[in-house]
């Protein structure tokens, strides 16, 4: 596992205090460009609480957005239906999240490895019926449902202040990436590493493997629907996307595009996944693949095209994603010292 | 009690859908410890390879077309399948992870491929008008289609019987699914087995993927995925590696899904899920699987 050396640990939350300050110069003056990143930001700080998970405690789960969809419905509904401030509507949210995870954290933990996958992965799809098919009457099925405009501050609202947007959603990226830091130095962190490494050294040190792996399942699970919560201010929608397993897979390609394991890592993939998935879609419209044969500049407008190929060769040939690169290529630099 | 009938015999039409893609994840991950994420790929390039056919090529409609359709969808899957053995996974023997992320990777780009190509409408596929016509069971009236589906499923089981019971390879694969390690040591190259199991799970992929589109009445670039899925549970359910659990349980989940779906609308998709949820946390190798070693 590839950490920065301590040197370089603060570089992250420079690079987010720059990209504060940014928003206020004419480089990221525009709205659309702010929404982009606005929401590259929040995938940021989900795929690190996906990180949490598999890179740092070694669970595959592909149900995190389950967690990630109970934030931002939890809180779209208590809004919408209830007429709840943002605040109290985010708290509900982040309860709701916390019983969901703990009920399905503790059932999923029982088995492991691909079982526990699996097992994920059905209560995700389960909460993604309820949510399509509109259950109970608790979403609005394949619609999205709406941001009730009443709950958040006039300061969020409409396309002049989108730079709020981008503010609230850096912020939420840094208070995730601080809580992150935090867990993965604390001495449960560290008791998460050693399950990660191996399972049966850490029970033989007398502690319970299960116990440890929950508090990371609840805990990644709650973080996820704070995002969830934001999302739903930045967004103006809870949307069944959101739900999908699809979405735990993006997460599961940022991360490992990032690189692994590394915090930093799964912020940059997250980035890299929504700034390159939105601003390819506009390279078909810009004309650049006109040039192209139909056959290939087909897939090529599709933006999972080429992000799946630059996944598949990240995969094969540098393992490590875009941090093991780095590292490399540091030890190179090293060696010619 | 028709309506009943009917429904059943649907469920086990589409559980028998299932189990063609069921079976060839199965046995890969059997053998190889792969979870095949690219599956839904394979079968979805055999349904539009059976689309092109029988509207581009031969478009009388006739049976005889349609079943050259089925031979050829499932050639497709088959190539697809070996060359991403050949091309990706290959490369990433003893890392599991990496080889099933290579594969989302794969089924990530082969959506998105089809997207640029067929465009993300349903292609209609017009099968021979034989296929839709009912029979009568009792008082029920059931598609003629069921049926195939059945048979074309029970056909593929048989042969996969025969050629694990009677055939080296077959006991190649057994024995690997049982223990590699073993296999290996023993001087056989197991790697061979690895690209037939992909071939024949590519194949029957593929031949699911062009019946998927006389069930679903047309093709569209995420009609695997839709598969995909509870072809998934339906392993999980059955136990992996083992190709009767995979029968019995895709008999299980597609009656489950059909029937809840009609009684109790729409529950479908929410019961199934959960039934491999409670499979999984009070038996977690499944129906007929081996415990792990």
């Amino acid at each position: 596992m590839i950490l920065l050396p301590s040197k370089y640990r603060f570089v992250p939350l420079i690079f987010m205090l720059i990209a504060g300050f940014g928003a206020f110069t004419p480089l990221i003056d525009e709205p659309g460009l702010q929404q982009t990143f606005a929401v590259a930001f929040l995938f940021g700080g989900l795929a690190l609480t996906y990180d949490l998970l598999l890179g740092f405690t070694g669970l595959l789960s592909f149900g995190h957005a389950l967690f990630y969809a109970a934030g931002a419905y939890g809180a779209a509904f208590a809004m919408a239906r209830w007429d709840w401030g943002i605040i109290p509507a985010g708290i509900f949210a982040l309860f709701f999240a916390f019983l969901v995870a703990l009920f399905t954290g503790t059932a999923a933990l029982r088995v492991k490895g691909i079982a526990f996958a699996m097992v994920t992965l059905a209560f995700a799809e389960a909460g993604h019926v309820i949510v399509t098919l509109n259950l109970w009457g608790l979403s609005e099925g394949d619609k999205t449902l709406q941001l009730n405009f009443d709950s958040v501050p006039d300061f969020f609202l409409g396309v002049a202040n989108t730079r709020n947007l981008y503010l609230l959603a850096l912020i939420t990226l840094a208070i995730i990436y601080l809580a992150v830091w935090w867990l993965t130095q604390s001495s449960v962190g560290r008791v998460w590493q050693a399950l990660r490494e191996n399972e049966e050294r850490v029970s033989v040190l007398g502690l319970r493997p299960f116990s440890f792996k929950l508090i990371a399942f609840v805990l990644a699970g709650v973080m996820a629907a704070f995002v969830g919560v934001v999302a739903v201010v930045v967004t103006n929608n809870a949307n069944p996307v959101m739900a999908s397993t699809q979405t735990t897979i993006s997460l599961l390609l940022m991360v490992i595009l990032g690189g692994i394991a590394t915090r930093w890592g799964a912020v940059i993939g997250g980035l890299i996944y929504v700034v390159l998935s939105q601003r390819l879609t506009t390279l078909d419209t810009q004309g650049a693949l006109a040039g192209l044969p139909e056959w290939i500049g087909g897939p090529m407008s599709e933006p999972a095209f080429i992000l799946g190929v630059i996944f598949i060769l990240v995969v094969m040939f540098s393992p490590g994603g875009i941090a093991g690169a780095l590292y490399r290529l540091r030890l190179k630099i090293a060696s010619f010292k | 009690m028709e309506i009943f009938i009917t429904l059943f015999i649907t469920g086990v039409g589409l559980g028998a859908l299932y189990f063609l893609v069921a079976s060839g994840l199965s046995l890969i991950y059997g053998l190889m410890g792969v979870l095949n994420f690219a599956h839904g790929a394979f079968l979805t390039a055999g349904a539009y390879a059976a689309w092109y056919f029988t509207t581009e090529v031969r478009a009388d409609g006739s049976l005889t077309s349609y079943a050259i359709s089925l031979v050829l969808s499932g050639l497709v899957g088959a190539i697809f399948a070996v060359a991403t053995e050949q091309l990706l996974i290959k490369h990433l023997y003893d890392r599991h992870i990496d080889q099933a992320l290579v594969t989302v990777g794969l089924g990530l780009v082969a959506v998105s491929a089809y997207l640029g190509w067929f465009g993300s409408d349903p292609l209609i596929a017009l099968p021979p008008t034989q296929l839709y016509d009912v029979v009568q069971i009792g008082d029920a009236f059931v598609g003629i289609d069921r049926f195939l589906y059945i048979t074309v499923a029970g056909l593929v089981l048989l042969a996969n019987f025969l050629m694990l019971r009677y055939t080296r390879i077959g006991l190649v694969i057994r024995a690997g699914v049982e223990n590699r390690a073993m296999v290996t040591a023993l001087g056989i190259d197991v790697r061979k087995a690895f690209t037939f199991v992909f071939f024949i799970g590519g194949f029957a992929a593929g031949l699911g993927g062009a019946l998927a589109t006389t069930y679903a009445s047309g093709v569209g670039p995420t009609l695997g995925d839709a598969f995909l899925i509870y072809a998934f549970i339906t392993v999980v359910i059955g136990g992996m590696g083992s190709i009767p659990g995979t029968a019995i349980a895709a008999v299980i989940v597609g009656t489950t899904q059909v029937l809840v779906n009609y009684y109790v609308q729409g529950l479908g998709d929410f019961v199934v899920v959960l039934l491999l949820a409670v499979v999984l946390l009070t038996r977690p190798q499944g129906l007929l699987g081996k415990v792990a070693h």
